[in-house]
């Protein structure tokens, strides 16, 4: 049981780097919307899955679950009404061709 | 007593996370760039609260401080979100 949880704390540790280098090296504020709003929602709900597996079935447990659940439909619908105010505002996207 | 430091290292690697995303917050371009940066450092420190909780011993405790910070911070990003909508540009 031990060995499955580290093994989800490293996968959700991973999702999480990957999801923070993208926000940090990413050319545009769309392109960095992505990396954040995929990857470091689905490692949150790892790591989280992680830590409820070693925790065992009891209160606790249920609780990281809830926030696991909490977090895997607030975090897109924060990332689609933050985009929604950068597109009526003006923000351009990225493309090959014109630069920035 | 291997897996404390297990999560020892993990609180460590997930802090220096937030260093990182510190970076995007003080030189984005606009200022989504930085609520995006704000965004994704609450999500971290959800996890690390919940981590620290189980390093303490008093899991129950951090847990429920976990459930109302993700709450919270869901909210402001939403009034923020809305609030700058159609004001701000590039370069603020």
């Amino acid at each position: 049981m031990k060995i499955v949880a580290v093994i989800l704390l490293l996968g959700g540790f991973f999702f999480t780097a990957v999801a923070a280098i993208g926000v940090l090296r990413f050319p545009d504020f769309y392109t960095r919307l992505h990396a954040s709003g995929k990857a470091d929602t689905m490692g949150t709900f790892l790591s989280l899955l992680g830590l409820a597996v070693y925790e065992g079935l009891s209160l606790v447990s249920i609780k990281i679950v809830l926030i696991a659940v909490f977090v895997f439909i607030a975090n897109p619908i924060g990332t689609h009404v933050l985009s929604k105010a950068a597109y009526r505002s003006g923000v351009k996207p990225w493309t090959k061709k014109g630069g920035s | 007593m291997t897996i404390e430091r297990f999560f020892i290292a993990l609180v460590v690697g997930l802090v220096i996370l937030v260093m990182l995303m510190l970076i995007r917050v003080f030189k984005g371009p606009s200022v989504y760039d930085r609520l995006n940066g704000m965004g994704v450092i609450g999500t971290d420190a959800i996890l690390v609260l919940v981590i620290l909780g189980f390093l303490s011993g008093r899991e129950d405790m951090y847990v429920d401080i976990a459930i109302s910070y993700s709450i919270l911070g869901f909210i402001g990003l939403v009034v923020i979100a809305k609030y700058l909508e159609g004001k701000g540009g590039e370069g603020r």
